[in-house]
């Protein structure tokens, strides 16, 4: 009977044990996520060598950013919104440069969905914001459509680290670049109520996709002047005409006999005043938000 | 018939003084006063075969001459001698310019250019290897153009405004009509086969106001050709160097126009009057690194034009100089901007 019982004991012991072990395991799981650790292949897309690939150059830019770089790759995302499971996933593993819940941009792609997300939280947020995170899944979109995972992937990191090379801007201003459909140019900006530079048509300062911030623009560019300026030099060396036409014409007896300007026609068309408010927020899909835990990010969501 | 111009006083060779203006003899100084010297060549004529062959009237020499040469030295004692024939009758200039820049002048002038080119090289800059320097008068012809333009156009002004939610472009349509008379006076055309056309033009412009009647004695002691070319075969050049010039005042007829649509254009320029004038040119042979470059000389005002050989390491360096420059200070601007400098 005692035996019996002992057995029974010990079997409750060993299930009561589990039981107490299990929420254990699962908080030394999170204990010890490896914030080294950056690419996420739930999905499966990428060959072994690829993962290390991305692994080596997310830690090599990561490092001059101090930013952890993240790719999530996840085939269904248990119901959840793409937005909400990243969200969890940062409350939940506290990924970080440095410490947790730190400096991480995260790139998630659900297969099933085929949605994909950007999110930037803490130094990423401020210079990833909503407008540079679209611009960034623009560029990433084309090659996740074909299927070029790991080319998007490394495209994701290098334009991440590039972009956090450029002082923030202002995130309202910023979205203007990225207007798609405002005819930037054509509306003079003669807007009466419009606040001051709130739709001049110039690129906010801090747009990473401004050309003049281009290395290879400004090569261009020098080249070109000096090109320029050298070859008219080199022309120039050899003498220049110095006469125009004021110096052989009689200004006494030329003259405009006689000259008439009759209105014939007129047309008018119109066009409508591109709006004010700019187009992309309804575009672009939901930009950033607050992580149920409490920390708020940047992001940029759509499909692809 | 050749002319020679001897000094009344000791019987040398006289030659033509750009400081003074005068004719002026070499040996004693006389200078002798050019304006009042008499001129009886344009009624002269000779016959076509009076002389094909021409003997120094010092020492006898053969005068070696090409078939357009008006005014030369003597080969052999370096008297300088007019060859009258080829100056008279419809030959004989109008007016002449007289040089007003003498040889060493010229010598100068050359090397101060010289040295301010800034794509030269190290070794042409000294500008110590010229080979010669000749003045010469090179003939040219001055037209007097008229232009009669009368020019169609349909034009359009154009004007946006807001209203509402709209942006309105109004565009207004004109006919317009200009009748245009346009004088060119003494456009000049350069009239020997020789001279390069391109750096003829850009000696211009010269001083007309110096504009003398011709008399032989200025040729003395320089070199001058006969023309190549009538004023009819060249009136083609003249028209076309001052279509620019006619297209530019006729836009500037048509202005506060947004745009201007030619119609109808109709141009005739008629050559009033042609003179046939001499005009004064250093021409400067200058030895570089086994070959010759030729530079002129607009003998009036001084002003320079011809190719100078181009140092190609002087143009690498102000070519990386000028692109480095420019780099960085598009970096800094872009650092200024929020850019990043990298």
């Amino acid at each position: 009977m005692s035996g019996s019982r002992m057995k029974k004991q010990g079997f409750l012991f060993l299930f009561m044990t589990l039981l107490l072990l299990l929420p254990l395991g699962i908080r030394a799981k999170a204990e010890t996520f490896d914030r080294n650790h950056y690419i996420y292949d739930y999905a499966e897309v990428l060959t072994d060598q690829e993962v290390a690939e991305l692994q080596a150059l997310s830690s090599k830019l990561g490092e001059e950013r101090d930013t952890a770089f993240i790719i999530i790759t996840v085939n269904g995302t248990d119901g959840k919104e793409i937005k909400q499971y990243v969200e969890d996933f940062y409350d939940e593993h506290a990924p970080g440069y440095d410490q947790p819940h730190g400096n991480t941009a995260i790139l998630t792609i659900d297969l099933q969905g085929r949605d994909v997300y950007l999110a930037g939280f803490k130094k990423a947020e401020q210079y990833l914001d909503d407008g540079r995170m679209d611009s960034i899944r623009d560029n990433i979109t084309p090659d996740l459509s074909a299927g070029n995972y790991f080319q998007a992937f490394s495209a994701f990191l290098n334009t991440s680290h590039e972009y956090m090379g450029y002082e923030p801007g202002d995130g309202s201003e910023e979205s203007k670049g990225y207007d798609p459909g405002g005819g930037t140019g054509e509306y003079t900006g003669n807007d009466p109520g419009g606040g001051p530079g709130e739709y001049m048509g110039y690129e906010p300062s801090g747009d990473p996709e401004n050309i003049l911030f281009k290395w290879w623009f400004q090569f261009i560019a020098a080249i070109t002047v000096a090109g320029v300026i050298v070859a008219i030099m080199v022309f120039r060396s050899g003498g220049r005409v110095t006469v125009n036409a004021q110096t052989y014409i009689d200004s006494n007896q030329s003259k405009v006999i006689s000259q008439s300007d009759n209105f014939v026609r007129q047309t008018v068309t119109k066009q409508r005043k591109p709006s004010n408010n700019n187009t992309h927020t309804g575009g672009g899909g939901s930009g950033g938000g607050i992580t149920s835990g409490g920390h708020s990010h940047s992001g940029s969501s759509g499909k692809f | 018939m050749i002319l020679q111009y001897k000094c009344p006083s000791c019987g040398s060779d006289m030659s033509f003084n750009p400081e003074s203006g005068e004719l002026s003899c070499q040996s004693c100084g006389k200078h002798e006063n050019i304006e009042n010297y008499p001129e009886e060549l344009r009624t002269a004529s000779f016959s076509e075969d009076e002389a094909n062959e021409y003997h120094c009237e010092n020492c006898g020499a053969v005068l070696i001459t090409t078939a357009e040469t008006a005014a030369t030295s003597c080969g052999f004692c370096g008297a300088g001698v007019v060859i009258a024939d080829r100056l008279s009758g419809h030959l004989a200039p109008q007016k002449v310019i007289p040089f007003t820049i003498s040889k060493e002048e010229a010598i100068k002038a050359f090397q101060k250019w010289c040295r301010k080119g800034l794509l030269t090289p190290k070794g042409f800059m000294t500008a110590d290897r010229i080979k010669s320097i000749t003045g010469m008068y090179i003939p040219f012809w001055l037209f007097d153009l008229n232009s009669k333009v009368q020019v169609d156009a349909e034009c359009t002004k154009v004007r946006t405004y807001t209203q509402g939610d709209y942006i309105y472009t109004e565009t207004k349509y004109y006919d317009a009509f200009r009748d245009i008379n346009l004088e060119y006076i003494k456009v000049p055309v350069d009239a020997s086969e020789k001279m390069n056309d391109e750096l003829m033009d850009k000696l211009e412009p010269y001083p007309y106001d110096q504009l003398k009647d011709f008399k032989t004695p200025y040729l003395a002691g320089y070199i001058a050709e006969k023309y190549n070319y009538t004023d009819e075969e060249l009136l083609p050049r003249a028209k076309d160097k001052i279509s620019g010039y006619i297209e530019s005042y006729i836009s500037s007829t048509l202005t506060g126009y947004h745009s201007v649509n030619y119609k109808n254009k109709h141009i005739d320029t008629r050559n009033v009057n042609s003179d046939y004038v001499l005009l004064p040119v250093w021409m400067v042979s200058y030895d570089y690194n086994h070959s010759e470059y030729t530079f002129v000389m607009n003998g009036q005002t001084g002003k320079i034009v011809g190719k100078p050989p181009i140092s190609t390491g002087k143009v690498a360096t102000w070519f990386s100089g000028i692109a480095a420059g420019t780099f960085l200070a598009l970096k800094c601007v872009s650092y200024l901007m929020g850019g990043g400098f990298w």
